[in-house]
């Protein structure tokens, strides 16, 4: 077994020394060199949601494509999140009953938000693993959504992060309460 | 009709060889086509592609524009109500240009 081990490690060792020298060879054979291109300035288009696109007009054609963070995420100019709920005022530690109080104000809050259709997602902070967070976010948001649907509300998807997309750090006990959130998207 | 369409095809090809050097891409720059002006002023539709997502569409005179729709979390739009392969709302604003050529 342990020898095993060991095996496994050497062969380890040895892809990554292959990947090492791969990924510095064309780094020593590199030169100065001069790029050929033509300048393309945009400007930027806001949709109706309040996100930017990239946009830019070259004669007979037009090119857009979206203004997005690195990890994918669209630039908006308001928050476009249209209602976030922070789940301790709506549930009990790792449940996922809305209370009645809760649920009046969600009714109320489906009823006069004045989209078309809303998707729901549910985030937790990183207590407890992975795994089972991702669970209680998806029991939240389908509670919420069971309540906005009770209404006449159209839900269009219901998603459940867990605790992988967090609103601020978890380093302390009111960041980890703001990440206990279920966000309604709103469109319009 | 047909001397219409010839006129525009005629006022297309001249702004369109009167667009050598095109250093400002960020207004439109065909004229004639009914619409002229700075690209973030534009008003969009919504296209549903095949499989139910929304996209962005705008239809600026000789230009067209398109752009997926996402929520705050950088997914798309989708399960849409509304028909698939139709464009519906204001897409058109920005345009006289004939498209039946």
């Amino acid at each position: 077994m342990l020898n095993f081990k060991a095996k496994a490690a050497f062969a380890g060792l040895t892809a990554a020394t292959v990947a090492l020298t791969l990924l510095t060879a064309p780094l020593q054979a590199q030169e100065p060199r001069t790029v050929v291109g033509e300048r393309y300035v945009p400007t930027i288009w806001v949709d109706p949601d309040g996100c930017e696109h990239w946009v830019m007009d070259d004669g007979a054609e037009g090119f857009m494509s979206p203004h997005v963070t690195p990890d994918g995420k669209p630039v908006c100019r308001r928050g476009n999140i249209c209602g976030i709920m922070p789940t301790d005022q709506f549930f009990a530690t790792n449940q996922h009953a809305i209370n009645s109080a809760g649920k009046k104000r969600l009714q109320e809050f489906f009823k006069s938000a004045n989209a078309r259709t809303f998707v729901i997602a549910g985030h937790t902070d990183s207590r407890a693993s992975d795994e089972y967070n991702v669970r209680l976010s998806e029991r939240r948001a389908n509670a919420v959504a069971r309540v906005g649907r009770s209404v006449g509300a159209r839900i269009s998807d219901v998603r459940a992060y867990g605790e992988r997309e967090p609103s601020v750090p978890n380093t302390s006990a009111a960041n980890m309460a703001k990440n206990r959130r279920v966000e309604i998207y709103c469109l319009r | 009709m047909k001397y219409f369409k010839a006129a525009v095809l005629f006022v297309a090809s001249l702004s369109v060889s009167a667009c050598g050097d095109i250093s400002d891409k960020t207004v439109d720059q065909n004229f004639g086509d009914g619409s002229s002006g700075d690209l973030s002023q534009m008003t969009a539709g919504i296209w549903v592609d095949p499989e139910g997502c929304e996209h962005w569409l705008i239809d600026d005179g000789l230009e067209g524009y398109a752009d997926l729709r996402r929520t705050p979390d950088g997914k798309p739009v989708c399960n849409s109500e509304l028909p698939r392969n139709t464009a519906t709302g204001p897409y058109k604003n920005g345009s006289t240009f004939l498209d039946v050529l």
